[in-house]
């Protein structure tokens, strides 16, 4: 082989190499965009959920808490009043563990599927799971300890007693999943978009990256679509009055009721009077929102 | 021997590369995560190099402050080995990270919106006093190799070791705050500072025992010090046991009862059966930091690949850096002193050289009176540790008057951590810069008086342009304070397009249409600023599409703004824009 024919031969190969590297993945055609409603099927969500459900391990131990009040830190929180404060009851009595809440949840705010391997490893990003048989979520501790340990305040608690997470400024440390007495926080272990695991059901909610903690917001985005609209519209001293949670609204039996805990005409409140309230021991006592019912009065 | 050492670490090289190149790029998954903590080998890692990086500082500044003689070799080999292990733990902590970009967001610096670091958070101040205690040391280091060059200056390791010596204990108390200050109940404990000290100085302890091996000599005190320190941490892990039930028996048997070996006078004297009791400690101190980082993986999650390709990244980082260092440096770490231990296998007296404090020491003994704020003592380290904490009391005076802190219980409290390694680090520069005034080093100020201006004007002028730097990253820039937020408005102005911009728009593209900087620039591509010929070959019909059916990173606003109101809006950006003119 003379010289000319050596160096055309190379750069054949270079040529056929960076070619190859420019075709069209599958991978691409999964990426899921902004807007993109690609994705896995319906499907394979419910199949998730029933597969997380039945491998649920974990129980929870219920004590009696007081009712949620006005948060200790209000007065720390940048210009507000603290007029509201959301959070959940879920009612024992009415819950059969159906499971419902979870896809509805995991439609509503886009949680991703998992792959196997984190699937055999117990790791699905689920913001609810059922311990006990009973849907667990993150509490939204008026005291959380999650909020203390993140070092960038990607984890913050809005005034509307939310504990809220601002992804772009997550480094993943997870700090905060490691000081959750209860464990209700998810990583990102995976990169969901790239490997087509992730779908965009509502386009309210942004798909979260790889390496970011995530967890229950409460649907903050409902909450803050109304709040909008009160804004727009002037309604005057907005209450988050109507809205609800995926879950609750998912719920069939109506177990999951979402309201504001300082708003006396709220459902919560009124579904919660004269009733005991309940909370993880661990998290008894951190002031928990999201809180149980059990037991007529 | 080094040469062993040395092909021994090539070959693991290359596995642990492989092992950081691939979990960098799986991310965290890749190695064994504990369910419970989400944390996992690295972290381990870094607790295990950090006490490393702890121990021979330590030890050199230890022995010199409290007037221990200690030859120059001894002394620069357990300061080297701090550096290089220093450097290899920084490595574990960044890949940790599930977003390794974004870890300068852990420093506490505010951004153009006001979000700040969260100063309650360990983390914070964890990044900031190691990264403090890594210039000490190199400080340290560094004067002590150029005092070969000009003995004046190891005048002025007394007071830098006296600096370093309780931020050395600071530094790991707070570390152990990371894990002390949390939820997990194996974690909880007031005795964790003193558990991460002691387990830090002993395995450190070994490391130096190991690298005096590799060198040819033994320190008899230094074998003493391990006992001490095995019984120490035996007494604290029994301790642990009764009260909580947790208990690693593999790094009770290598790091709590092999040692005792020690005592055997047949294996203490036998140079093979040393440097096992070194490897055995390192061993079992580092299964014990794995098991004290993640608590329940032994059962749930297998130990693989990647964590021990992480185990031999850092061993062989290490050792390369090291015997790099060490070769290059070569004779310069030697010194002519002979050794404070004794040649291997000899029964060599202990000898000592005079050590340059000792002078200093005898000075200050001197009969005749002198004023307490003339003394030596005051001039070389009560005054520049009185600067250091006075300006760092006025540091966190100043801080909490800021904005950014307005959100987090701020007190001094809170800023605690950060106390005692700032004031070091002042002091320690004070102390430095003073070197160069030629009553202290005589050598040093004999260079003409127009170099140190030159480089003390080099020096001012890199830390205006670092600074400038900083604060152009960090700055960015919001257009206007927010004042004029849409719940002031009255009922009937609804339609106001002013209001409309303000509550809608105005958090990205800025109430006065200069949008918002530091938010937006994490889009791409970069809106469009307004500008009126921009804004009239558009269209206003174009600019309502926009408006109501969004554009790349736009949001929609259709059923949130009617037509109307869209076009309200883009009339008031025409207006806008003109203003900007």
């Amino acid at each position: 082989m003379d010289r000319r024919d050596f160096i055309k031969s190379c750069s054949l190969v270079m040529v056929a190499g960076l070619l190859f590297g420019c075709r069209k993945t599958v991978l691409d055609g999964l990426g899921a965009g902004e807007g993109n409603l690609r994705g896995p099927s319906l499907k394979a969500f419910e199949e998730e959920v029933r597969l997380a459900m039945s491998q649920a391990r974990g129980r929870l131990d219920l004590v009696r808490v007081n009712a949620p009040g006005k948060m200790k830190s209000a007065g720390l929180l940048e210009g507000s009043n603290c007029n509201n404060r959301f959070g959940m009851a879920i009612d024992l009595d009415a819950c059969d563990g159906c499971g419902k809440c979870i896809l509805a949840c995991n439609m509503e705010n886009n949680v991703p599927l998992v792959n196997e391997d984190e699937a055999a490893r117990g790791r699905f990003m689920h913001w609810i799971e059922m311990r006990g048989g009973v849907p667990f979520m993150c509490a939204h501790c008026g005291d959380a300890p999650c909020e203390k340990v993140c070092p960038t305040g990607a984890a913050n608690h809005t005034p509307d007693g939310i504990s809220a997470m601002m992804y772009k400024r997550c480094t993943g440390t997870r700090f905060c999943g490691a000081n959750c007495p209860a464990k209700a926080r998810k990583f990102n272990f995976l990169d969901a978009q790239k490997l087509g695991l992730a779908r965009k059901f509502n386009k309210d909610v942004p798909l979260r990256e790889k390496g970011v903690m995530e967890k229950c917001s409460l649907c903050l985005h409902r909450l803050q679509n109304d709040r909008l609209r009160f804004k727009t519209e002037s309604l005057g001293e907005w209450r988050g009055r109507g809205v609800k949670t995926a879950c609750s609204e998912g719920c069939p039996k109506n177990a999951i009721v979402f309201g504001n805990w300082l708003d006396s005409e709220s459902p919560l409140v009124k579904a919660t009077s004269g009733r005991q309230l309940y909370a993880p021991r661990e998290l008894a006592e951190l002031d928990p929102s999201v809180v149980f019912i059990m037991g007529k009065r | 021997m080094y040469k062993y050492l040395k092909d021994i670490a090539l070959l693991l090289l290359l596995p642990g590369l492989v092992a950081l190149g691939y979990a960098l790029y799986n991310g965290p998954a890749s190695w064994a995560v504990d369910g419970n903590t989400f944390w996992g080998t690295p972290i381990s890692l870094f607790v295990f190099w950090i006490g490393l990086a702890h121990a021979g500082t330590l030890l050199s500044a230890i022995f010199l402050v409290l007037d221990i003689k200690l030859d120059k070799r001894t002394a620069m080999l357990a300061e080297l080995s701090t550096l290089c292990s220093l450097a290899v733990a920084v490595v574990f902590p960044l890949m940790h990270l599930g977003v390794l970009e974004r870890f300068y967001m852990v420093l506490p610096l505010a951004d153009a919106r006001m979000n700040i670091a969260n100063i309650r958070s360990p983390l914070v101040w964890d990044f900031c006093c190691i990264v403090i205690y890594g210039v000490l040391s190199l400080l340290f280091f560094g004067t002590h190799l150029a005092a070969g060059r000009f003995p004046g200056l190891s005048k002025i390791r007394k007071p830098l070791g006296w600096l370093l010596f309780p931020l050395v204990l600071w530094v790991h108390t707070v570390v152990s705050l990371d894990f002390a200050a949390t939820f997990v109940p194996e974690w909880r404990g007031a005795f964790f500072p003193v558990y991460f000290i002691v387990g830090a100085i002993y395995s450190g302890l070994a490391l130096v025992g190991c690298i005096l091996w590799f060198e040819g000599y033994r320190m008899r005190l230094l074998e003493q010090l391990v006992k001490i320190g095995s019984w120490l941490l035996c007494a604290i892990w029994l301790w642990n046991f009764m009260v909580s039930g947790n208990f690693c028996t593999s790094a009770f048997i290598f790091a709590g009862l092999l040692p005792q070996l020690l005592l055997v006078s047949a294996i203490k004297n036998s140079r093979v059966g040393r440097l096992l009791i070194y490897v055995s400690i390192l061993f079992g101190l580092l299964l014990e930091r794995l098991f004290l980082v993640s608590p329940g993986l032994g059962d749930s999650v297998p130990f693989g690949l990647v964590d021990l390709g992480l185990l031999a990244f850092g061993m062989s980082v290490f050792i390369l850096g090291f015997c790099g260092i060490r070769w290059y440096l070569g004779t310069a770490i030697e010194g002519e002193s002979t050794f404070f231990g004794e040649v291997d296998d000899s029964d060599m007296v202990q000898v000592s050289e005079r050590m340059p404090g000792e002078a200093n020491a005898a000075a200050a003994d001197d009969p005749e009176y002198v004023e307490p704020w003339r003394s030596y003592e005051t001039r070389t380290l009560r005054f520049p540790m009185f600067v250091g904490v006075s300006l760092t009391v006025l540091f966190c005076i100043w801080c909490s008057a800021q904005l950014a802190y307005d959100n987090v219980e701020l007190s001094l409290v809170q800023m605690a951590p950060i106390l005692y390694p700032m004031s070091a680090l002042i002091a320690a520069l004070i102390v430095v810069g003073k070197a160069f005034h030629s009553e202290v080093v005589p050598e040093l100020g004999s260079f003409s008086k127009k170099t140190r201006v030159i480089w003390s004007a080099v020096i001012i002028a890199a830390c205006i342009v670092l600074a400038g730097l900083l604060g152009a990253f960090f700055g960015g820039g919001s257009s206007k304070a927010n004042d004029a937020r849409v719940h002031s408005a009255p009922a009937e102005q609804i339609s106001n397009p002013r209001l409309i911009w303000n509550s809608r728009c105005s958090s990205c593209h800025g109430v006065d249409g200069k949008f918002n900087e530091k938010f937006v620039r994490e889009y791409y591509p970069v809106p469009q600023k307004l500008d009126s010929a921009r804004l009239d070959s558009i269209g206003v019909d174009s600019l309502v599409q926009v408006i109501l059916n969004g554009r790349t990173n736009m949001n929609a606003y259709e059923g949130r703004l009617s037509k109307a109101e869209a076009r309200g809006l883009v009339h008031y950006m025409q207006k806008l824009a003109g203003e900007a003119k």
